[in-house]
């Protein structure tokens, strides 16, 4: 991060893992879903009984199984980092490949799901709150897309050699942006699927 | 100048300011047009005075666009220009047509035109700031194509950098975009998609490229600091602007009719469209106060910390104050949308061309950079030019804040044109602001014309210690 | 195991253990204030142990850990502001 701004060290404190400019990101979409999130919340509160009445209709379960499914290769990706550390790349290697079949795994119970509510005529024009449930699972399901991307970049670099316990900032960047998908499902799924 | 193909730049820029002065003029007539409605009636009419306005503003940022282009190419690729000849010929082959389009404004009533230039066979006039002949669309096409084989070419060639790969997907992004304007559906919903796809994603979307990668090349060259770490950079606030600025497009979609999911979409998204301009901001000054060099071109460094600034304000903070679904329901279409657009295209487009022409023109003509007295000329008028633009842009807000207030957002709407009797003291200080910004920009050519003389041993001086 | 890779095990069980709760909670169909309240209290236990554990954010200097903690609380506290004045 030195790279893009220079901060006095505080402390024996630590950077940020990986690079900075990944947080900015990270930031940044914090911001995005923390806006989105609480607009969903503040719409709600126009519009309780309908809120109500439609989550029902969701599918708990599925949206249960994925935040485990994310938890855990969550999991899987701090294993991975702290395997590259010790400088063990081809337990970081095998760890990333896990956590990016988890996300495959994520993304099909996802589909699944969206697939549903297709075939039940859903759309975003259906009313207030499956537009809310569309977009933010939708938005949500990009990050993990683009998560996997990076993660199996990651894992490709790691499997040529590419990194080693000195030099592993790529991994810890990937590790970084998977872990905000994870964070941002988190909250996601209680609000969207069982707050009432 | 380090290749002698970046000469081709010359005659670009040179066009771009001699446009540049004709916008300018028609803009204060249409000021004074606001006021004065029959002023040279029926020669000109405002709705012509507006096409002009505003196409000629396209058109020369486009000639800024490409000359800076021909100029930071052959630097950052390291290899001569593919062909000088062909962007000579382009050069004429655009300046003719631009030229007889304004001249067919002017002359011809409107309906004649589009029949002169057979309008029926591929009808695409008639939308704002797309109404060029369908001919003339076609001749910016091939300018357009035969630019960007020149410039990939090159790129190809060459040392493949990040700055001249940004640079070269912005400006096909451009081209490519320019092409939703050969269609012009029946079906008014979705002749405004088609319309906000090549004007939002032009100066919101595509644009916004080439101005990262204008203001980086300039930030590399007077500052010295690591290309790496100006590149970095430019990556994060790429994304950001794309990530923005695409699915932003929906706070054009409001009351269109457009789907209602269109305006959270919208807001949330465009509400994200300032932080990208906020980090060039940061990007910029960071980046000016760790320089590694003092560049003997401080009006340059000078323009290039106002585009920063100003894009910032134009673009971020006046695209902000109206791009919430709600707010923007009173506001769409009043004079704060005018406001924003001022300030936008001249913070973020202007100045970027005004940048790029104020670092490459004195290396054009040998010089390291100009004479000193010439850069305090000049630097005046970036002052002028800046400060009566954000006068310009507080006048139309107040403007219309009280048309929104009187008009709109009230229990008693009263009528048009009887909110804009009262809101004409905007107008008229607006014209003044108009006028101050005329005088800037009259200085700002004067600083070409500025004579050295034993001055220019003396810069140089200044450049062999540097 | 070293010590950090035990504590990723630990808070991975937490996370299992909180998540299936709030499953619970929905198949159950509860609801109202107090529910809501435990809920996004156990969210705001989740995203941190996520932020200070998985992120390692604990270990990184201030600013830059509080941006996360900071936006989870204000994130959570203010869904929780909405769904209270919506139940009233």
């Amino acid at each position: 991060m030195e790279q893009i701004a220079s901060h006095p060290a505080a402390g024996q404190k630590k950077a940020l893992p990986g690079d900075f400019a990944i947080w900015i990101f990270i930031y940044a979409e914090l911001l995005v879903f923390g806006i989105f999130f609480l607009a969903y919340a503040y719409t709600r509160a126009q519009h309780v009984e309908l809120f109500n009445t439609y989550q029902q209709h969701l599918n708990r379960e599925s949206g249960a199984i994925n935040t485990l499914v994310l938890i855990t290769s969550s999991y899987f990706v701090v294993m991975a980092v702290a395997a590259i550390r010790r400088g063990a790349a081809g337990h970081c290697t095998r760890w990333l490949i896990l956590a990016v079949l988890s996300g495959s795994v994520f993304v099909w119970i996802k589909l699944a799901e969206f697939a549903a509510k297709h075939a039940e005529g859903i759309t975003l024009s259906t009313n207030t709150f499956y537009m809310f449930y569309l977009s933010l699972t939708f938005f949500h399901f990009m990050h993990v897309l683009m998560g996997m991307v990076i993660l199996s970049v990651v894992a490709l670099k790691a499997y040529r050699g590419a990194y080693n316990a000195q030099e592993h900032t790529g991994v810890e960047t990937g590790a970084s942006y998977w872990h905000m998908v994870d964070l941002v499902w988190i909250i996601l799924f209680p609000l969207v699927y069982v707050l009432h | 100048m380090k290749y002698q193909s970046q000469a081709v730049a010359k005659p670009y820029f040179i066009a771009a300011i001699g446009l540049f002065v004709g916008q300018i003029l028609f803009g204060l007539v249409m000021g004074l047009q606001y006021v004065m409605g029959d002023f040279l009636f029926p020669e000109i009419p405002f709705n012509v005075a507006r096409m002009v306005h505003t196409n000629l503003l396209i058109v020369w940022l486009l000639f800024g666009f490409m000359g800076a282009a021909y100029f930071l190419v052959p630097e950052e690729t390291e290899h001569e220009l593919h062909s000088p000849l062909l962007a000579k010929v382009l050069f004429w082959v655009f300046l003719v047509a631009g030229a007889l389009t304004v001249l067919g404004y002017l002359l011809v009533p409107y309906a004649r035109l589009a029949e002169l230039t057979m309008n029926d066979l591929l009808p695409t006039m008639g939308r704002e700031f797309l109404e060029q002949p369908t001919i003339t669309k076609i001749g910016i096409v091939v300018v357009a194509l035969g630019f960007l084989y020149n410039i990939g070419v090159t790129i190809l060639a060459g040392r493949k950098t990040v700055v001249s790969m940004v640079l070269l997907t912005g400006l096909v992004g451009l081209a490519v975009m320019f092409l939703f304007s050969f269609y012009n559906p029946i079906n008014v919903v979705d002749d405004k998609f088609y319309w906000w796809w090549v004007v939002h994603l032009w100066v919101e979307g595509v644009w916004e490229l080439i101005l990262a990668s204008i203001l980086a090349f300039v930030l590399i060259k007077v500052t010295g600091v690591d290309r790496e770490v100006i590149e970095k950079w430019m990556y994060v606030i790429i994304a950001m602007a794309l990530i923005s600025g695409i699915i932003g497009t929906g706070h054009h979609y409001y009351w269109i009719g457009a789907p209602e999911y269109w305006q959270w979409w919208g807001s949330i998204f465009s509400a994200l469209e300032p932080i990208p301009f906020f980090m060039m901001t940061v990007f910029a000054f960071n980046m000016v106060n760790r320089r590694r060099r003092e560049h003997p071109n401080k009006a340059a460094v000078l323009w290039a910390l106002g585009t920063a600034v100003m894009a910032f304000l134009g673009a971020g903070v006046w695209g902000f104050l109206h791009t919430l679904a709600p707010v923007n329901y009173y506001t769409h279409g009043s004079q704060i949308t005018a406001a924003h657009g001022h300030m936008a295209f001249y913070g973020a487009y202007v100045m970027i061309v005004l940048t790029i022409i104020s670092y490459a023109m004195p290396i054009l003509r040998g010089q390291e950079a100009a004479d000193p007295r010439a850069q305090v000329l000049e630097m005046w008028s970036f002052w002028l030019m800046t400060v009566s633009m954000v006068f310009i842009t507080l006048f139309l807000t107040g403007a219309g804040v009280l048309q929104v207030w009187l008009q709109r957002f009230t229990d008693n709407p009263q009528p048009f044109m009887v909110v804009q009797e009262k809101i004409e003291v905007f107008y008229w200080l607006r014209e003044a602001a108009g006028l101050v910004f005329l005088l800037g920009l009259i200085l700002y050519v004067a600083a070409f014309f500025v004579k050295g003389g034993e001055r220019v041993m003396a810069s140089n001086a200044v450049a062999d210690t540097a | 195991m070293d010590v950090s890779t035990r504590r990723a095990l630990q808070v991975w069980l937490a996370l299992v253990v909180l998540t299936l709760l709030t499953w619970a909670v929905g198949r159950a169909g509860l609801g109202g204030g107090p529910v809501i309240a435990g809920i996004l209290l156990s969210v705001a236990v989740k995203g941190q142990m996520v932020a200070d554990v998985f992120m390692g954010l604990r270990a990184v200097r201030s600013p830059w850990r509080w941006m996360v903690s900071g936006w989870l609380l204000m994130v959570l506290a203010l869904i929780g502001l909405a769904f209270f004045t919506g139940e009233t």
